[in-house]
């Protein structure tokens, strides 16, 4: 069998490690999106450093939750066209590429 | 063997309100209790074009989909990861969300378009959300007998958890609404 996840399943409901991050993040986010992205205010990025922290957390712990092969995909956002790459599940043991 | 769904609805809400909401749906806390079935959603890259005013955001969502025993026999997991590639255009105020499951993929592809635009009828208040959902059971043949019963099921999900997106997205909306009033007007 192709895909299984090593018995890990159990532990799809513990909490993220890095959900603080990401709620601060998203807070910095949506404040961004509402306020300024969406009134034309789209020359510059903000939430940088909240961004850094989050995915540097993000980056460590991806391979725990078998997602590190989504790093790959990293920068094709319109990847809808792609092509079916098979089984990134499987594949997932090779390293986070950040 | 594919199944497809199409699905609008009218939010009496702006553009920008619902696609505010589109960003909190699965992320506000108290939504957890209905959207049981998102573990999790983690961004992974997100891109300003500065000069074009389009956001692109590509997400991955953990989704728990606990189905009949002999499916978790066979496939040995019952979470699944999909990837959500989101391109907003603040200028032509469009919003388009594409979801594909990418674990799994032998056994069922499943592809969500949501695209949110202004009304028509109505472009400053209210907002038209179109859902096209496919459903695509591979032919495997040890699950080829079962596929039938998979796909079904698997669609009913599906119709039942967007029916459930909608109502938090309407909830954050309502919210959004109270809170523009209370502060900036």
């Amino acid at each position: 069998m192709a895909i299984h996840r090593g018995g890990k399943s159990s532990s799809a409901s513990s909490s993220s490690p890095c959900a603080h991050l990401r709620t601060a993040y998203h807070n910095c986010f949506n404040r961004w999106y509402s306020e300024k992205f969406l009134k034309g205010q789209w020359d510059k990025e903000e939430c940088v450093s909240e961004w850094q922290k989050y995915q540097s957390c993000l980056s460590q712990h991806l391979e725990d939750k078998n997602l590190s092969s989504f790093l790959e995909g990293k920068g094709a956002a319109d990847s809808s066209n792609q092509a079916d790459s098979g089984s990134p599940v499987g594949g997932a043991s090779t390293g986070v590429s950040q | 063997m594919v199944k497809a769904y199409t699905q609008e609805h009218v939010y009496k809400h702006p553009w920008e309100r619902v696609t505010s909401a589109s960003w909190r749906k699965f992320t506000d806390p108290e939504n957890k209790r209905i959207l049981s079935h998102i573990v999790e959603v983690d961004t992974l890259n997100r891109k300003l074009d500065s000069a074009s005013g389009k956001l692109y955001t590509t997400r991955v969502i953990t989704v728990h989909a606990p189905g009949p025993w002999f499916i978790r026999k066979i496939i040995g997991q019952d979470i699944c990861h999909c990837v959500e590639s989101t391109i907003v255009d603040a200028q032509s105020r469009s919003m388009q969300l594409t979801t594909r499951n990418s674990s799994l993929q032998k056994f069922v592809e499943v592809e969500e378009k949501i695209r949110y635009e202004p009304h028509p009828d109505n472009p400053n208040g209210w907002t038209i959300c179109q859902q096209e959902t496919s459903i695509r059971i591979k032919p495997l043949s040890a699950l080829a007998s079962m596929a039938e019963k998979v796909e079904q099921r698997c669609a009913e999900k599906f119709l039942q958890n967007s029916v459930k997106g909608r109502e938090v997205m309407e909830r954050i909306c309502k919210y959004l609404e109270a809170e523009s009033r209370g502060i900036s007007i």
